[in-house]
C-alpha cells in the first residue's frame, strides 16, 4: 500500500519545456488580428498639479489615431483594499509619469506621435516629497478626499491628514520593560524604495465584444482580484463579475508588482470605450519603474531593551512608510509590518507604530517580502549590535531570543511550529560561525554574518482558493486552478499534491495558467500562500475525486470501499491482490456489468479552502483580539564576504540559507526559491540605488543606472538547507516559503561588513561607493548630492517621527 | 519598441555614396548608422530626431585590421569582439584589446563599433582613454578629400567631436611600438556598466609613460602630471606609484551624478592608477596577469 510518494521528490517542472524551447505564451505574443489598436500614454511631468485643461484636439486629428481618452471621460477610482487611486487623473496629478490621457491608434507609431500632440496645462502644486514635510501640521493634502474612499475594515486612515493607515500594536508594557533593562540601543535605519524589474513589463489586451462581454489578456499576478477590483471600479459601465473575464498566460515575472491591479484598468477601460476592437497596452521598461507600484521606503526608530543574560526585554519599533501617490495596496504592506515587526523574536514588551504616508512619488504596493526585508534591515543589525554591546555572540543572542512554538505573537495569537533554532545551528555551522577567516588577497577582509527572519502571508482572513480536478478518458486529469505559475513552480507543485492523492504520475496532470471563467477561484497568488492555500484546495479535490473512484467501483463490482485503495492509476482490492482496475477504463466511460449496462460516468472532483480560525479584527489601539496572519515561516541565513579595503568592493563568497517549510513538496523548486531569493535580496543590498531628483522625477528607471545582478554578480556558492517541521494545516504539512528567501540578505551583508572591517552602514544599499567612503571616514549622505532614494533628505538621525497633531 | 520620431533611410555601397547622401539630405538632419547600439536608443527616448539615418555598416572602406607601415590600422566599422578577438589589436594594442572587453555586454560588443565609440564622444567612452595613450590618429573622409585628427583633438565636449558635419571616420590607426599598459574600470557591480572611472596606462621600453581617464571630466583626457612623474621609471616604487595616485587624484575634475559621488571617483582614479601603473610595470617585464583582467573586480596586483 505504500505507493511511491509524490510529495518531496523534484518532479520535473510540467511548465518546462514549453519555456526553454519558447512555445510558452505571453501576453504579447498572443495574436488578435488585424482590428487591433494600440495605446500610448500621456504622463503627467509634475509631481504635484491641478489639471487646468486637456486639449486632445490636435492628436484626434492626427493620422491614425481613433480616439484620446481622458480622465473626464473615465472619472472614476479603484484600489485592491482601499480606492485612492484615479484610473485617469481627473482634476490634479500626483505623481511624475501618472495617467492623464490616453491616445488609442492603428499603430503604435502613430499613437505615440499623437501622444505628444496632447496639450495638458497644469497649474503646479506643491509637492510633498519629504514625511516630515508630508505629516507636519497643516502639510499639503495629497488626498483631501481621503475620508470618503473605500477602504477594507482593518485600515485606519486619518482625513485631513497625509496618513493613509497607522497600525499600532501593543504587547505588555514597554516602559516598564525598558526599566527593566541593563543595556538599552535605540537608533535609526532608513532603506529606500525599489523597483521589481520583472523581465516582462505589464502588458494587457482588452477585448470588449459586442455582446457586452469584456475580456482581458494580461500579465498578472491576480487574475481573479483583477476581475474583483474591477468588477467594482467598473460598475458606473454596467458591467458585473460575470461579464468581467481575465485570462492570464505564463508572466515573465512577478514579485509583487503583479499583484492587484495597476495599469490593466487602462486597458479594460480603453476596451469598454472602443466597444468591438482589441486594445493593446503595453508598459515601456520607464513605465514599469514610474507606473505600476515600487516597494515602499521607510525610516525606521528601534528601541531595544536587553538584560545582561541576553533575554530581550523591550522593543519600540517606530516605522514612517514612503507610499507614495496611493496606498491601495502598499497601506497593507504598512499593516503586515505592524503586526510583526518583532521579527522572530520572543519578547513580552512591545510597542509597534507603523505609518503608512502619502507623497508624491509613484505609488508602492506589494513587492516579495511585503515589509519584513526592509523591517529586518533595521531589526537584524539591531540584534548584532546590541549581542555585541553586552558581550554576547550574536548567534547566540538569536537563539536565546528566537520564537518557538506555542509564544505568544506581539499581538496576541500564538506561534505556529517552527525550527528557528535548528536553522540557526545550521547557517552557523555552513559558514564556520566562529572562526575568523583571513583573505588570501592583500588588502582585502572577511566578515561573517547570521541573520534570521520571518514572514506570514499578509491575507484577509477570507481568501480562499479553489480547485476543480477532472479525468479525460485516457486516465490524464485537467487540474484547473487559478493560482498562477510565477516562476516558482506552482503548476508542477499543485500536479504533484494531485498525483500523491491519485497515484496518477505527476505529466499525466495537465496544469495550465487560468482564466476565470474556466478555471476555480483563487484570491491572488501572493504572500507565498498559493502552495499552502491553494494545495489544501487541490488535495480536497483529489479526495473528492478519489472518494468518486472508490464508490464507483464499489457499487459497480458490489465490493465494499473500504476494501479498495488506489495505487499505479488504478482501484486495487486489499482482499483481492490480483484486482485491478486501470482509471482509464472506466473514469468516462464507466464499468459494464454482466448485462450490458455501465455504471459510473465522468469522474471529477472540486475542493476549496478558506482559513476560517484567522481575523482581521484586532483592537486599532493595540492589535489585539483578532488573528490576522495565518502562519510564520522562518529561518536563517548566513553570509561569507570578502571586501576590498580601498575600493569597497564586496564579493559574496558563500551565501547559505535555511528555512523550515514545513514539508517539501518539490526540494528542487524550494532550492530555486532559496537562490534567487538570495540573489535578488543581495542585488538589494548591494546594487540597486533608485534615485529621485529633488521634484519627484525618477533619474534611473532603466538598466544602464539601476542594477540587477547578471550571473557575473552571483555569489560564488549558494548552499540551501530546508527543514521541515509540519505545518498541521498544510497540504502533508507544507508551509509557504517564497518571499522570505530574500527577508535577512541585506542586514546579513551589513553585518558581514561591520565583521569585517568594523564599519557598520545603517542606510541601504550597502554600495562599494558607501564603503569605500566610510573607510576614509566620509559620510555618503554629505556627498551623494541633492537626489533622493525615497521621500526623505537629511540625516537620519535627525529625524523626529514627530507626527503633527497627534 | 516604438520610435515616435519618422526618418529616410538609405544604405549606400561605396563611401562616395554615403558621403553624397549625407551631404544632400544635411538639411534633413542626415546621420550616419552604424552598429546602432547608441543611437537606437537615443532614437527611441526621442533624444535625437534626425530626418535621414544613412547605413554605413557594410561600407568595405571601413571595415578591416590591418598592420601598414609602421601602424595599426582599425576600420571604424571594426566592433569591439572583433577588437578582442584580433590577434593584431592584441600584439599590437592590447590596453585597447583589454578597454574592449570591459565595454558593455556581449551583446553589444558584437553589434557596437569604435568608429561609432569615439563618433558618440560621451565622457564614460571606454575606448577614448586606451586610444590616448596609443597617440591614435583618426582617419576621417569628406567629399573634399581625406583628413587626419589626432585623438587629443578629437574629443571637444560631452558628445561632440572635431568630426564636421557630413563626414565620416574611415579608421584608427595606432603607431605600433613596443609597450605595455592596463586598462581599469570602475562599475558599480560586476556586469555590464558605463564607466564611473577609468584608467589606461601606457609604458614603453624607455620608461615613457603615458595615463589617461575617462568619465572625470567632460570628454576622457590624458594625464601629463602623472606622466612626468612617472617619466624614466620603469619600475615604480610603492611609493612612488603612491605619489602618482595622489597626483592623478588631483589632475581630474569629476562631478557627482547618481553614477558616483565626485569623491568616490576622484579616490578611485588614485587607486586604479596606482594598481595600474604596477601592472603595466609588471607586463612590461613579462610578469603580471595577461591582458583582459579588470584590476579592480579581480585581485589586487
Amino acid at each position: 500500500m505504500s505507493a511511491k510518494r509524490v510529495i518531496g521528490t523534484a518532479a520535473v517542472r510540467v511548465d518546462g519545456m514549453a519555456k526553454v524551447t519558447g512555445a510558452a505564451q505571453y501576453v504579447d505574443d498572443m495574436e488578435f488580428g488585424p482590428g487591433l489598436l494600440h495605446a500610448v500614454l500621456v504622463e503627467s511631468p509634475h509631481a504635484h498639479a491641478l489639471i487646468r485643461k486637456i486639449d486632445t484636439a490636435a492628436a484626434e486629428k492626427a493620422p491614425g489615431v481613433v480616439r484620446v481618452v481622458t480622465g473626464k471621460d473615465i472619472p472614476y477610482m479603484f484600489g485592491l483594499y482601499m480606492q485612492d487611486r484615479n484610473i485617469f487623473a481627473r482634476d490634479r496629478v500626483r505623481f511624475v509619469g501618472e495617467q492623464v490621457a490616453a491616445v488609442v491608434a492603428e499603430t503604435p507609431g502613430a499613437a505615440l506621435r499623437a501622444a505628444k500632440l496632447v496639450k495638458v496645462t497644469y497649474a503646479p502644486l506643491p509637492a510633498v516629497l519629504s514625511l516630515d514635510e508630508a505629516l507636519k501640521e497643516n502639510a499639503v493634502l495629497i488626498h483631501p478626499d481621503l475620508g470618503n474612499y473605500l477602504r477594507v475594515p482593518w485600515f485606519f486612515p486619518r482625513p485631513g491628514t497625509n496618513i493613509a493607515h497607522w497600525r499600532k500594536t501593543r504587547k505588555g508594557d514597554v516602559e516598564k520593560g525598558f526599566r527593566q533593562a541593563d543595556y538599552i540601543l535605540e537608533d535609526t535605519y532608513t532603506v529606500p524604495r525599489y523597483a521589481h524589474c520583472p523581465i516582462e513589463t505589464h502588458a494587457v489586451t482588452g477585448l470588449f465584444d459586442l455582446s457586452g462581454r469584456l475580456t482581458l489578456w494580461a500579465s498578472s499576478q491576480s487574475p481573479y482580484a483583477q476581475r474583483g477590483v474591477m468588477a467594482v471600479a467598473l460598475k458606473p459601465f454596467g458591467l458585473s463579475h460575470r461579464d468581467i473575464r481575465i485570462v492570464t498566460p505564463y508572466v515573465g515575472g512577478g514579485f509583487g508588482g503583479k499583484a492587484g491591479v495597476s495599469m490593466e484598468i487602462i486597458g479594460a477601460v480603453l476596451a469598454i470605450v472602443m466597444k468591438g476592437r482589441p486594445v493593446k497596452l503595453n508598459w515601456t521598461r520607464e513605465q514599469e519603474f514610474m507606473n505600476t507600484s515600487q516597494r515602499q521606503g521607510v525610516i525606521a526608530r528601534i528601541k531595544m531593551g536587553v538584560k545582561k543574560n541576553g533575554q530581550i526585554v523591550a522593543l519600540e519599533h517606530t516605522l514612517h512608510w514612503d507610499a507614495g501617490a496611493s496606498a491601495e495596496y502598499g497601506a497593507n504592506v504598512v499593516n503586515a509590518v505592524g503586526l510583526s515587526a518583532t521579527g522572530p523574536y520572543r519578547i513580552p514588551n512591545v510597542k509597534i507604530d507603523s505609518v503608512c504616508v502619502y507623497t508624491n512619488m509613484p505609488p508602492c504596493g506589494a513587492y516579495r517580502g511585503f515589509g519584513y526585508s526592509e523591517f529586518h534591515f533595521g531589526l537584524e543589525s539591531h540584534m548584532t549590535r546590541i549581542a555585541q554591546a553586552i558581550g554576547m555572540d550574536p548567534v547566540q543572542f538569536r537563539k536565546r531570543n528566537a520564537i518557538r512554538e506555542g509564544d505568544t505573537l506581539a499581538y496576541g495569537a500564538h506561534m505556529n511550529p517552527g525550527n528557528l533554532r535548528g536553522a540557526i545551528d545550521r547557517v552557523a555551522k555552513e559558514i564556520r560561525w566562529g572562526k575568523k577567516d583571513k583573505s588570501a588577497k592583500p588588502g582585502k577582509a572577511v566578515g561573517k554574518a547570521v541573520a534570521c527572519f520571518w514572514k506570514a502571508p499578509a491575507m484577509p482572513p477570507n481568501a480562499a482558493s479553489a480547485a476543480y480536478l477532472k479525468f479525460n478518458e485516457d486516465g490524464s486529469l485537467n487540474l484547473c486552478v487559478s493560482g498562477m505559475e510565477i516562476g516558482q513552480g506552482f503548476l508542477t507543485v499543485m500536479a504533484q499534491v494531485a498525483a500523491e492523492v491519485l497515484t496518477v504520475p505527476v505529466e499525466k496532470i495537465r496544469v495550465e495558467t487560468p482564466d476565470t471563467d474556466r478555471n476555480s477561484y483563487e484570491w491572488q497568488t501572493v504572500g507565498s500562500h498559493v502552495t499552502w492555500g491553494c494545495g489544501n484546495a487541490v488535495r480536497a479535490a483529489a479526495e473528492e475525486v478519489k472518494a468518486r473512484l472508490l464508490a464507483t467501483v464499489a457499487r459497480a463490482k458490489f465490493l465494499k470501499v473500504e476494501d479498495l485503495y488506489l495505487a499505479d492509476e488504478c482501484v486495487k482490492s486489499r482482499k483481492d491482490r490480483k484486482f485491478a482496475l486501470p482509471f482509464r477504463s472506466f473514469v468516462i466511460d464507466g464499468i459494464m456489468r454482466s448485462n450490458g449496462n455501465f455504471i459510473g460516468g465522468p469522474i471529477h472532483g472540486t475542493g476549496m479552502f478558506m482559513p476560517e480560525f484567522t481575523s482581521a479584527l484586532g483592537d486599532p489601539e493595540t492589535s489585539q483580539g483578532g488573528h490576522p496572519n495565518v502562519h510564520y515561516t522562518v529561518g536563517a541565513a548566513g553570509i561569507v564576504l570578502e571586501v576590498d579595503k580601498e575600493t569597497g568592493k564586496m564579493t559574496v563568497r558563500k551565501a547559505v540559507l535555511a528555512v523550515d517549510v514545513g514539508q517539501a513538496i518539490n526540494p528542487e523548486l524550494v532550492k530555486g526559491q532559496i537562490v534567487g531569493g538570495l540573489v535578488q535580496g543581495l542585488a538589494t543590498a548591494l546594487f540597486e540605488d533608485i534615485r529621485y531628483d529633488a521634484n519627484g522625477r525618477l533619474l534611473n528607471p532603466n538598466f544602464t543606472d539601476y542594477k540587477i545582478p547578471t550571473t557575473l554578480d552571483c555569489p560564488a556558492e549558494i548552499i540551501p538547507i530546508i527543514l521541515e517541521t509540519p505545518q498541521p494545516d498544510g497540504p502533508f504539512g507544507a508551509r509557504g516559503v517564497g518571499e522570505h528567501t530574500m527577508v535577512a540578505c541585506a542586514p546579513m551583508v551589513a553585518d558581514a561588513i561591520d565583521n569585517a572591517i568594523g564599519i557598520r552602514l545603517k542606510t541601504m544599499p550597502l554600495t562599494a561607493e558607501k564603503v569605500a567612503l566610510a573607510l576614509r571616514g566620509i559620510d555618503y549622505d554629505s556627498v551623494k548630492g541633492d537626489t533622493l532614494g525615497f521621500c526623505f533628505r537629511g540625516k537620519p538621525c535627525d529625524y523626529r517621527f514627530e507626527v503633527g497633531g497627534h | 519598441m516604438s520610435i515616435s520620431c519618422e526618418f529616410d533611410y538609405a544604405k549606400p555601397d561605396t563611401l562616395r555614396d554615403a558621403l553624397g547622401l549625407l551631404a544632400r539630405h544635411a538639411p534633413h538632419g542626415a546621420v550616419p548608422l552604424a552598429g546602432g547600439t547608441d543611437l537606437v536608443a537615443w532614437l527611441r527616448d526621442g533624444a535625437v530626431s534626425p530626418g535621414f539615418l544613412v547605413d554605413i555598416k557594410e561600407l568595405a572602406e571601413l571595415r578591416g585590421i590591418r598592420r601598414k607601415a609602421g601602424h595599426l590600422w582599425l576600420g571604424a566599422n571594426t566592433t569591439f569582439a572583433e577588437i578582442m578577438a584580433s590577434p593584431l589589436v592584441r600584439r599590437h594594442a592590447p590596453i585597447l584589446a583589454e578597454a574592449a572587453g570591459m565595454v558593455a555586454s556581449v551583446g553589444v560588443r558584437n553589434r557596437a563599433t569604435i568608429g561609432g565609440n569615439i563618433c558618440s564622444a560621451v565622457p564614460c567612452c571606454d575606448s577614448g582613454p586606451a586610444l590616448l595613450v596609443y597617440d591614435a590618429v583618426i582617419h576621417v573622409a569628406t567629399l573634399g578629400g581625406a583628413r587626419r585628427i589626432p585623438i587629443r583633438k578629437w574629443f571637444l565636449n560631452p558628445r561632440q567631436t572635431a568630426l564636421t558635419q557630413g563626414a565620416l571616420v574611415t579608421g584608427i590607426s595606432l603607431p605600433v611600438a613596443k609597450h605595455a599598459g592596463a586598462f581599469a574600470k570602475l562599475k558599480r557591480y560586476r556586469g555590464e556598466d558605463l564607466a564611473q572611472a577609468s584608467v589606461a596606462v601606457r609604458v614603453d621600453a624607455r620608461g615613457d609613460w603615458r595615463v589617461a581617464y575617462g568619465s572625470v571630466a567632460p570628454t576622457p583626457i590624458r594625464g601629463p602630471k602623472v606622466e612626468r612623474l612617472l617619466r624614466g621609471d620603469l619600475k615604480p616604487s610603492s611609493a612612488r606609484r603612491k605619489e602618482a595616485a595622489a597626483v592623478a587624484e588631483t589632475e581630474v575634475a569629476p562631478i557627482t551624478d547618481i553614477r558616483g559621488s565626485q569623491i568616490y571617483r576622484r579616490l578611485m582614479v588614485g587607486v586604479m592608477l596606482r594598481r595600474a601603473v604596477h601592472l603595466a610595470a609588471a607586463r612590461r617585464a613579462g610578469r603580471g596577469p595577461a591582458y583582459g583582467t579588470n584590476i579592480l573586480e579581480e585581485d589586487a596586483p
